[in-house]
């Protein structure tokens, strides 16, 4: 099916689209999702030189976006499945590609950005908010939770992953200063 | 008529055909538009992006003030200052914050082969080591000269002797403290004897070997006649190549410098009056005569070789070293070897 009649009919009525047996084009959509939106974000990531130019660079970037989604999607199954809300898992991580369109909107932010109209973080702020708020509908979609149960399942291994960064970073300080001594 | 009547009835049983869902042309419209857009901005995000970059690299070659002005120039060039302390031994090639000489030869490679560092100071503090390590150090600031043709200064701590002064006479200058322990020009290769202590704990080893010269060494058993004048011959020559490397360092006639090369060590003011040193001072006029050797003046910028990294590195190995057997297996080793290296320290 045509990405971009894919996208319409998930756009319409999400629920209905991702109820079905085996929703067409999702696949396709998914992944051309997680390519447009990393461009997207290397693009906005060049622009404030945040990171190396080439294509190596947006590889690892790309990488790095896949290996965080899948991870994050297979954490949020992992707790759905357990608190009894049956979904496909593989669906899951597409649909996240779909919702990674939106930070395709970092390219003309960071255009206002660089003029001084909005500042880079509230831009990137404001593009992670709609990619979870969408994210959000789309759990609700694929698995019979309520909005509050979707959001906590969308915001867990955010949450998990921010508490782990802190626990190494304050280990890493405490063993630093342990050397020094 | 009746035919037409039947036909139009059959027709009006017939199911219609299924109302199409409603087309959402709109949105496909709306997605296309956005998808243009996207291209648009990504094309001039990159367009941009080039431009900057390819300002940035032309700002860094043509833009160089220290190439206009000659003003930057003075601030960039720099002294480096690099530190041989301690034994010097081999380091493994893998562990870039160890003090080994393949690491010292490389640093040496490394700031030498920098623009902007006009001349090198060797920071001396070490009563030698062995012969391979020592020359390998040698060999890189001989190598580094012969390259660039940079000056290399060699400032004595509290102890420069043996290795630490067949490095120092690879330099075009040397300065000691007055104090300084110096010289111990010479070769040593001591080995322990350990047979009376094994027969009389009852321990035997039992040796098979290919060539009755294999186990020349061993701790095991007394040196033969043989051995001895073989190990004599060896450091004999080992001598010959560091009295060479003095003499050819110092300008110094080789019978003067086998006068000199007894073994017996010097202060500071005694090798200057012998001439195994130049100038009697500190770090700082080492620096100093550094600057001068090198164009730059007196209390020219001075460039540390300390990589942050290694120093971790290195603290993280010293720490966790304690936990284990490294440490304590490495202060028992007492394998023979051929050292330029003197054992008062």
């Amino acid at each position: 099916m045509n990405l971009f009649r894919t996208l319409e009919l998930l756009l319409e009525n999400p629920a209905a689209f991702l109820s079905g047996e085996k929703p067409s084009g999702l696949g396709r959509a998914g992944l051309a999702g997680y390519f447009a939106g990393t461009l997207g974000l290397f693009a906005y990531l060049r622009i404030f030189s945040a990171v190396p130019p080439g294509f190596a660079s947006f590889a690892v970037v790309l990488m790095l976006v896949l290996a965080a989604n899948f991870c994050f999607s297979a954490v949020m199954h992992l707790f759905l499945d357990l608190t009894g809300a049956q979904g496909s898992a593989s669906r899951l991580f597409l649909v996240f590609g779909v919702t990674d369109f939106l930070l395709a909107l970092l390219v003309p932010l960071a255009f206002f950005a660089k003029l001084g109209y909005i500042n880079a973080f509230l831009a990137l702020c404001l593009c992670l908010i709609l990619a979870v708020y969408f994210r959000v509908r789309v759990v609700r979609g694929l698995y019979p939770v309520s909005s509050n149960k979707a959001l906590l399942a969308v915001c867990l291994p955010y949450a998990g992953f921010t508490a782990v960064f802190f626990a190494g970073f304050i280990y890493s300080i405490a063993w630093l200063v342990w050397l020094a001594v | 008529m009746e035919e037409q009547k039947n036909i139009s009835a059959a027709q009006a049983q017939q199911p219609q055909p299924a109302q199409k869902p409603p087309s959402c042309r709109g949105a496909g419209l709306w997605l296309k538009i956005v998808a243009g857009l996207y291209v648009l901005s990504l094309a001039a995000a990159f367009a941009v992006i080039n431009r900057t970059d390819a300002a940035r690299k032309t700002m860094s070659s043509d833009m160089d003030i220290s190439k206009i002005t000659g003003i930057g120039q003075v601030k960039k060039n720099a002294v480096a200052v690099v530190e041989l302390y301690g034994v010097i031994s081999q380091g493994s090639s893998s562990r870039s914050w160890e003090r080994g000489s393949q690491q010292l030869a490389e640093r040496i490679k490394t700031l030498s082969g920098k623009k902007e560092v006009k001349a090198i100071v060797l920071d001396i503090n070490t009563p030698g080591g062995s012969v391979g390590a020592v020359q390998e150090i040698y060999s890189a600031i001989k190598r580094a000269k012969a390259e660039t043709k940079k000056p290399f200064i060699a400032r004595f701590g509290d102890v420069s002797a043996s290795g630490g002064y067949y490095v120092a006479s690879a330099c075009d200058l040397i300065v000691a403290h007055p104090g300084t322990i110096t010289g111990s020009i010479g070769v040593i290769f001591s080995v322990s004897n350990f047979e009376g202590l094994m027969k009389k704990v009852g321990f035997r080893n039992e040796v098979v070997k290919s060539g009755k010269f294999k186990d020349m060494g061993s701790p095991m058993r007394e040196m033969t006649q043989e051995e001895r004048k073989m190990l004599q011959a060896m450091i004999d020559d080992s001598y010959e190549q560091f009295v060479a490397a003095v003499s050819e360092g110092r300008k110094m006639p080789v019978e003067k410098v086998k006068l000199l090369a007894d073994g017996r060590i010097y202060t500071g003011r005694q090798a200057k009056d012998v001439g195994l040193v130049d100038r009697l001072g500190d770090l700082q006029d080492a620096v100093d005569a550094a600057g001068e050797m090198s164009g730059l003046g007196r209390n020219p910028r001075v460039l540390t070789d300390t990589d942050p990294l290694d120093s971790l590195l290195s603290l993280m190995e010293s720490r966790i070293s304690l936990f284990t057997s490294v440490a304590a297996a490495a202060s028992l080793e007492i394998g023979p070897r051929l050292e330029y290296r003197w054992y008062g320290h």
